[in-house]
């Protein structure tokens, strides 16, 4: 996982444009995948930093917690419903969302790119 | 260069007590039907239907921005007003639109909200009506997201409103009316999509209506995508159980803004829903 998130990092790098969606987005996130944690620390829209977990003492803005196998069905090129997007994960049980949301809401989109750039041959 | 044979025209129209000007467009000669977009969209929705001669060669359809929506302006006065749709106000503009325009008995098509006010037109005034395509249309269900978030003065209730809808998109829809899609989202009056919301999201009086709905007359088909999150296939199931007659057909590759989101996957779907209001022609 720490692998996709890097390559994620780099892509989000090689986009202006995607970066500047972002440019009013400095925080840090959560994503928990099954027992991993990794604090995603957003420094005006790029990717500055991946601390691996887990850590009681990072703060982070929201948390996205969901598992391996949902999230490889989420990042398949056509998912099946439900699987298609974050709040579909939320929908159907198998992520969760916590901490300030209209943080996230506030940069959705600049959020769903970012997530994106994981999707098989994806270039968002 | 192509020009489309869509055209858009202005109607001043009163609707409880206030004359308001409505913009409409039309396409097509036939049977006449009525044509309602969504919450925090407008007629641009329908674009590829009134361009589709396979159905406008015998079918006149027409779609009319909701007032505050798209090229219809809000009210005198909005500028001190909260914008708050309801039931009420929904009926009494497409049954005012109606009668400005001399529809005799349209075939009614709403998408979203305007599948469920199609559904509470079935049921309330379905003498005005030849029959009933409720698109994305349910009963009642509460909202996954906060209403309040689409209309702040700290951020763009447009974009956030689009991205968060986007969830409601399959993904088999093309790349480019994806954007299309979210663009009338994104471009929408500020706290117009929260207003629209307020209506689908809080107002549950067609639950106990739908038994009432007579569809021997006036036919009510359903049709759903299966990946639209807000309307998902079991709420638009469990609404087409509870209307004697009523039918459904669910849309595999297909989300929320069907019409908009993938016009090629959509139309055979619409078609099919035209032919079954033969019955009331």
């Amino acid at each position: 996982m720490l692998e996709k998130i890097e390559t994620m990092q780099s892509a989000l790098g090689k986009s202006p444009q995607l970066t500047r969606l972002g440019r009013l987005f400095s925080e840090t996130v959560l994503l928990q995948v099954d027992a991993k944690e990794f604090y995603l620390h957003f420094e005006k829209g790029e990717l500055a930093n991946i601390e691996p977990g887990p850590s009681r003492k990072t703060p982070w803005r929201f948390a996205i917690r969901t598992d391996a196998e949902a999230l490889e069905a989420f990042w398949a090129p056509r998912p099946a419903p439900g699987f298609h997007d974050i709040f579909g994960l939320v929908k159907i049980g198998r992520a969760n969302i916590d901490g300030d949301i209209l943080s996230l809401v506030k940069n959705l989109r600049f959020f769903k790119e970012f997530l994106a750039l994981g999707l098989e041959g994806g270039t968002a | 260069m192509t020009i489309e044979d869509i055209t858009g025209r202005y109607v001043n129209v009163e609707i409880e007590g206030q004359t308001q000007r409505v913009y409409f467009e039309e396409a097509g000669t036939g049977r006449p039907v009525l044509c309602l977009h969504t919450a925090g969209a407008d007629t641009r929705q329908w674009r590829h239907l009134l361009n589709d001669t396979e159905v406008t060669s015998e079918h006149r359809l027409i779609a009319f921005d909701m007032p505050w929506h798209g090229k219809s302006l809000p009210p005198a006065g909005f500028e001190r007003e909260e914008y708050l749709l309801t039931t009420d106000t929904y009926i009494a503009t497409v049954l005012a639109v109606c009668e400005a325009l001399a529809l005799d008995r349209p075939i009614l098509a709403g998408c979203s909200m305007g599948g469920r006010i199609a559904l509470q037109l079935a049921a309330r005034h379905a003498d005005r009506f030849s029959g009933f395509i409720a698109i994305e249309a349910s009963d009642f269900q509460a909202a996954w997201y906060d209403i309040d978030w689409f209309d702040r003065p700290d951020a763009h209730g447009g974009e956030m409103g689009a991205a968060l809808v986007s969830a409601n998109i399959s993904p088999y829809a093309p790349d480019v009316e994806r954007w299309n899609t979210l663009w009338m989202f994104m471009s929408s009056g500020p706290g117009v999509f929260r207003g629209d919301l307020s209506f689908y999201t809080k107002d549950e009086s067609l639950v106990e209506r739908l038994s009432s709905i007579t569809t021997k007359q006036t036919p009510v088909h359903i049709l759903v995508g299966a990946y639209d999150l807000t309307c998902t296939p079991e709420d638009a199931k469990r609404t087409a159980d509870a209307i004697p007659g009523a039918s459904l057909t669910v849309m595999d590759q297909l989300g929320h803004f069907p019409m908009s989101e993938h016009p090629e996957g959509f139309r055979p779907f619409f078609i099919d829903a035209l032919g079954r209001m033969a019955a009331a022609a």
